[in-house]
């Protein structure tokens, strides 16, 4: 056994036992804790994969924002921590992942089954003549054959690849975009709203309901534009 | 036939993620608070990525191809993260629960 194997053994049963306990778990703020240690155990399997610059990212934007974010929402909304930890969909839902689990073992796992895409009826059409090195204009290494080291300069390619029209300029760009609004809206969603705001949308909801009612409180509470806040405050009381 | 890295297949991390994986989908599934449903989504988006670094450094390395992706994929599990947690706080906000089962108030 290469220390290589010792490692990644020791570090996919932590992975996978960590990972058990936080769907398990009852407790909240340790089912985060543990996804924290779940998130540094992929890290050392990215090493493992020579990707060191994803390992890092992984405990810059997991453990470092995702996961702070989740503990912070766990405190906020605290009373909502000894409560069962499964729904009532709990057994279906077991079921159901292990029927998933074993078709993917069937498909990766040991015993795997061997596709031969070129002999199926409708598939056959397009795999008969391709290898894996046509597709995508990628170099694929062969299954059996040694695997290349990865170039030095990875990370600068990767960088390049990133702001390359031919590359991944569009997407990079459309993420860019996605993360701006994505941010906007989770600041505009989880605002705390002025009371005033909260009652002046009552007020208009109140107003679309009735003639009747619009014609009351028109009359009773709100005497002018400029002591609108006021005014919204005691039509709410009123409500 | 197979391809083999320091002594590792590649099957080794298929089914380390296939596994990992299903405990997220686990936890999404039957969870019975939102904010442990978002944990299990973490965990699938993190299993999803274990397999783009693993076939990029076993089948291509020296394309960059299977490091955008992954780093596609770490950005939108940030962006999911955010939203989905200001969604589960203002949702609590309002109604004083996070149970997804209670959370019935759009159905017809």
């Amino acid at each position: 056994m290469t220390i290589q194997q010792v490692l990644f053994i020791v570090i996919a049963l932590a992975v996978l036992g960590a990972a058990i306990f936080v769907v398990t778990t009852r407790n909240l703020f340790r089912a985060a804790l543990m996804m924290i240690a779940a998130f540094f155990g992929i890290a050392g399997l990215f090493v493992l994969l020579d990707a060191g610059l994803f390992a890092v990212a992984q405990v810059l934007i997991y453990i470092g924002a995702i996961s702070i974010l989740v503990i912070f929402a766990v405190m906020l909304t605290r009373g909502m921590q000894g409560m069962v930890p499964r729904n009532s969909q709990a057994t279906a839902a077991a079921v159901t992942v292990a029927v998933v689990f074993a078709v993917l073992l069937l498909l990766f796992g040991p015993l795997r089954l061997t596709l031969d895409l070129a002999r199926w009826p409708v598939i056959s059409l397009f795999a008969a003549n391709v290898s894996p090195r046509d597709v995508g204009g990628i170099e694929w290494t062969p299954p059996g054959q040694a695997i290349p080291a990865v170039p030095d300069t990875y990370i600068a390619d990767f960088g390049r690849s990133l702001v390359d029209l031919n590359q991944y300029l569009l997407p990079f760009l459309l993420i860019a975009f996605l993360v701006d609004v994505v941010l906007a809206g989770a600041i505009f969603i989880a605002r705390q709203r002025r009371p005033a705001e909260i009652v002046e949308d009552r007020q208009r909801q109140a107003e679309e309901e009735t003639e009747e009612a619009e014609a009351m409180r028109r009359a009773g509470v709100l005497p002018g534009a400029a002591s609108l806040p006021e005014g919204a405050v005691a039509s709410a009381s009123d409500h | 036939m197979q391809n083999v890295l320091n002594g590792i297949p590649l099957w080794w991390y298929l089914v380390v993620s296939s596994a990992l994986f299903c405990i997220g989908l686990y936890g999404t599934l039957a969870r019975k608070n939102a904010i442990a449903l978002l944990m299990g989504v973490e965990l699938m988006l993190n299993a999803a990525n274990i397999n783009l670094i693993a076939f990029w450094r076993y089948l291509a390395p020296a394309s960059s191809g299977g490091l955008a992706f992954a780093a596609f994929v770490l950005v939108i599990a940030a962006a999911e993260a955010a939203v989905g947690l200001a969604l589960i706080i203002s949702i609590y906000r309002t109604t004083r629960s996070i149970d997804p089962e209670k959370l019935d108030r759009m159905k017809l």
